[in-house]
């Protein structure tokens, strides 16, 4: 059984400073901080997790962007995903996920995985779609919002019995996707197929640090994006950024902590919502 | 380029009705094509949907149709991909699909992008004409910035963030109308099993008046017990959080507030350490009066605030307690019953 993980590189939004500049366009200041997209610790840990509880289970982890990126990839293997993958673009320019899910799915074509898992949505660019893009070209049946996953055994019984692994029973998967209302859709997929996790799915453990020291010496394959296939031409182009509008009226109250806090306490009183 | 003018919208419906996506669609699809009804179809896709489809049509006044999807119960990934597809190649001058972003659009839309070879923008929650171009507006960064996108392909795949256009309710139209068609379908590697339902119990936080929600900003499980004491200062007060405070174990799941969690409008919504991604945003619009407190000045949340406070909610709120201890406790009124700021 072979799970191929994507896990993108992303700037922590936290630290992400605009500068604003004339008419409201957004001037992002610099992306010093970096880490590993949320939803895809989700996901890493859901392969690794597959990985523990039976044998005969590899999982590859993914990367598309520039050469810091790797740096995801030595966290998902120091979370226990076996190999690195660095899918290699040049520059900060903007990926569309049409681009980032061609590389994948090419990467994966021939590779024969079993599963390929993805986060719900990149906490960046939010899009939610790079998981159903890649099962699009890979003609790979998809469900996106996983929010339980099981591996079933079924029909190709009659191989276990050559093959000890336990995995390679493995024919579907039983999943549970997040719909509206607080309800769940229970599905059966046969594999292989595309899942993209929602978080809440697992608990994602620590990188540890024999993994780490593991990870820093493998080495991480880069292969340049598209390679010698023609490269897809971003279908959509972001051309500016703005800083939202305020919906309210967005009052900015100032002072020490202590001020702040009398005020606050003032206009909640005035508005009788404390006594 | 050459000049597309059609423009599809995809309606999304469970349990047998229309949900309100499919207005917000429309409104969105009007506004793409200047307000005109012609050029616009809204394809429903289904088993039963003879009376789904005569409601679009005479609510929208744009022409519907109905393709008929035997033995189809509910959404099917597989079936909106291959039944889309085939409907859609059809369609000669096809510029713009319109999908919902919800957990349906989300789950096919992109996938039919991918198959056409068509610009995907998801989360569109704003739009505008410069020089001839479309741009398209969605959140990046956790709504921390705004994105202008445009299209560089001759059809464009778009999905709508619901609630934000609006179908005018005064709008006149005469209804469109309804073509009926046939769909054959296979469902070869997806199993449908039923749905679970869940969201049940919502621990009182849709009665509570004032909510006190919590986001990551808090830290650890520790410091919940300050956003537990800050919701005990308003009487019928309810603890509440986002997603990942959840996700953390901090609050159980029937407290989270968003599009996946429970909606809630209560007079006083106090968001402490939220970041104000459109998820979480979605479910608490509906506030009387919003507070938010984040050391992040420039947090999404505070768009979305009357009052913005920039301070660390670990120290800012214990402040305020003692504050309000000091100055306010001598006229402090016993707690009414039924009050709700116990967490879990
Ligand atoms: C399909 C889908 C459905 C979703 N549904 C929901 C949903 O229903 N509800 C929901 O909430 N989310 C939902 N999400 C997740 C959503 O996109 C966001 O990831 C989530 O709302 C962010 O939660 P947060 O604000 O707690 O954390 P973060 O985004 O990490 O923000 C933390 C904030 O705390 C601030 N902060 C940090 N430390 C402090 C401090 N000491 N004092 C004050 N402020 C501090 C930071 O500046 C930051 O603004 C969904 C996502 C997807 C893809
Ligand atoms: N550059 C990337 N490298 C690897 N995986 C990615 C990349 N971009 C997106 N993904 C995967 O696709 C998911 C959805 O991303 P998006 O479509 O950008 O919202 C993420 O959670 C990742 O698992």
């Amino acid at each position: 059984m072979k799970i191929l993980v994507c896990a993108k590189f992303v700037p922590d939004t936290d630290h992400l400073i605009i500068k604003e500049s004339e008419g409201g366009k957004a001037v992002i200041g610099d992306l010093s901080e970096y880490r590993m997209n949320r939803f895809d610790e989700f996901a890493v840990e859901e392969a690794v997790r597959i990985k523990e509880q039976s044998g005969g289970v590899i999982v590859d982890v993914l990367t598309v962007g520039p050469e810091p990126s790797k740096d995801v990839l030595r966290r998902a293997m120091g979370m226990g995903a076996d190999n690195g993958i660095h899918l290699a673009v040049r520059g900060e320019q903007y990926l569309s996920p049409m681009v980032v899910a061609a590389g994948i799915a090419d990467y994966a074509r021939e590779k024969d995985y079993n599963l390929i898992l993805t986060g719900a949505m990149s906490e960046d660019m939010m899009n939610g779609q790079v998981g159903p893009m890649v099962a699009s070209f890979s003609g790979l049946p998809c469900a996106t919002q996983v929010i339980l996953l099981r591996l079933s055994s079924g029909r190709r019984n009659d191989q276990s019995e050559e093959n000890p692994d336990a995995s390679s029973d493995w024919v579907a998967v039983y999943v549970e996707r997040e719909i509206e209302g607080g309800n769940r859709e229970m599905l059966e997929i046969d594999l292989p197929a595309v899942i993209a996790v929602q978080t809440g799915i697992n608990e994602p453990r620590y990188p540890s640090l024999s993994n780490l020291l593991r990870a820093n010496k493998q080495e991480i394959e880069t292969i340049a994006l598209g390679g010698d296939n023609s490269v897809l031409k971003a279908p959509e182009d972001l051309v500016s950024t703005i800083v939202p509008p305020k919906m309210r009226a967005g009052r900015h109250v100032e002072g020490s902590a202590a001020e702040k806090a009398e005020q606050l306490l003032l206009i909640l009183h005035d508005k009788a919502l404390i006594k | 380029m050459v000049n597309k003018t059609h423009t599809a919208v995809i309606a999304a419906h469970a349990d047998g009705r229309v949900l309100s996506e499919t207005w917000d669609l429309v409104a969105f699809a009007l506004q793409l094509n200047g307000g005109r009804p012609e050029n616009i179809e809204i394809l429903v896709l289904g088993d039963n949907i003879d009376r789904l489809a005569e409601e679009i049509a005479g609510k929208s006044g744009i022409d519907v149709r109905a393709i008929f999807c035997t033995g189809l119960t509910g959404y099917s990934s597989e079936v909106y991909l291959s039944v889309l597809a085939r409907e859609l190649e059809k369609q000669a001058d096809l510029a713009y699909v319109c999908a919902p972003h919800n957990s349906q659009g989300m789950d096919y839309a992109p996938a039919l992008a991918a198959r056409f070879g068509a610009a995907c923008i998801s989360g569109v929650n704003g739009i505008f004409l410069e020089e001839g171009t479309f741009f398209f507006q969605k959140d990046i960064y956790g709504g921390k910035i705004k994105a202008n996108m445009v299209s560089h392909t001759a059809t464009t795949v778009l999905t709508i963030q619901s609630g934000v256009f609006k179908l005018d309710p005064e709008r006149q139209a005469s209804p469109g109308g309804v073509v009926r068609t046939d769909a054959r379908f296979a469902i070869d590697r997806t199993r449908f099993l039923g749905v679970r339902k869940g969201g049940g119990d919502c621990a009182g936080i849709a009665e509570a008046r004032v909510v006190v929600a919590a986001g990551r900003g808090i830290g650890e499980l520790e410091n919940m017990e300050i956003i537990h004491r800050l919701a005990e200062l308003f009487p019928k007060s309810a603890v509440a959080g986002t997603r990942i405070v959840c996700d953390q174990g901090w609050l159980p799941y029937n407290r989270q507030v968003g599009v996946t969690g429970m909606t809630v409008a209560p007079d006083l919504y106090v968001a402490c350490g939220i970041s104000g991604a459109s998820q979480h945003v979605m479910g608490m619009r509906g506030a009387g009066f919003v507070v938010a407190i984040n050391t992040d000045r420039q947090a999404a949340m505070f768009n979305e605030a009357d009052i913005c406070i920039v301070e660390d909610i670990t120290t800012f709120i214990p402040l305020l307690l003692e504050i309000y201890q000091q100055q306010y406790n001598d006229n402090a009124v016993p707690q009414a019953p039924g009050n709700d700021t116990s967490g879990g």
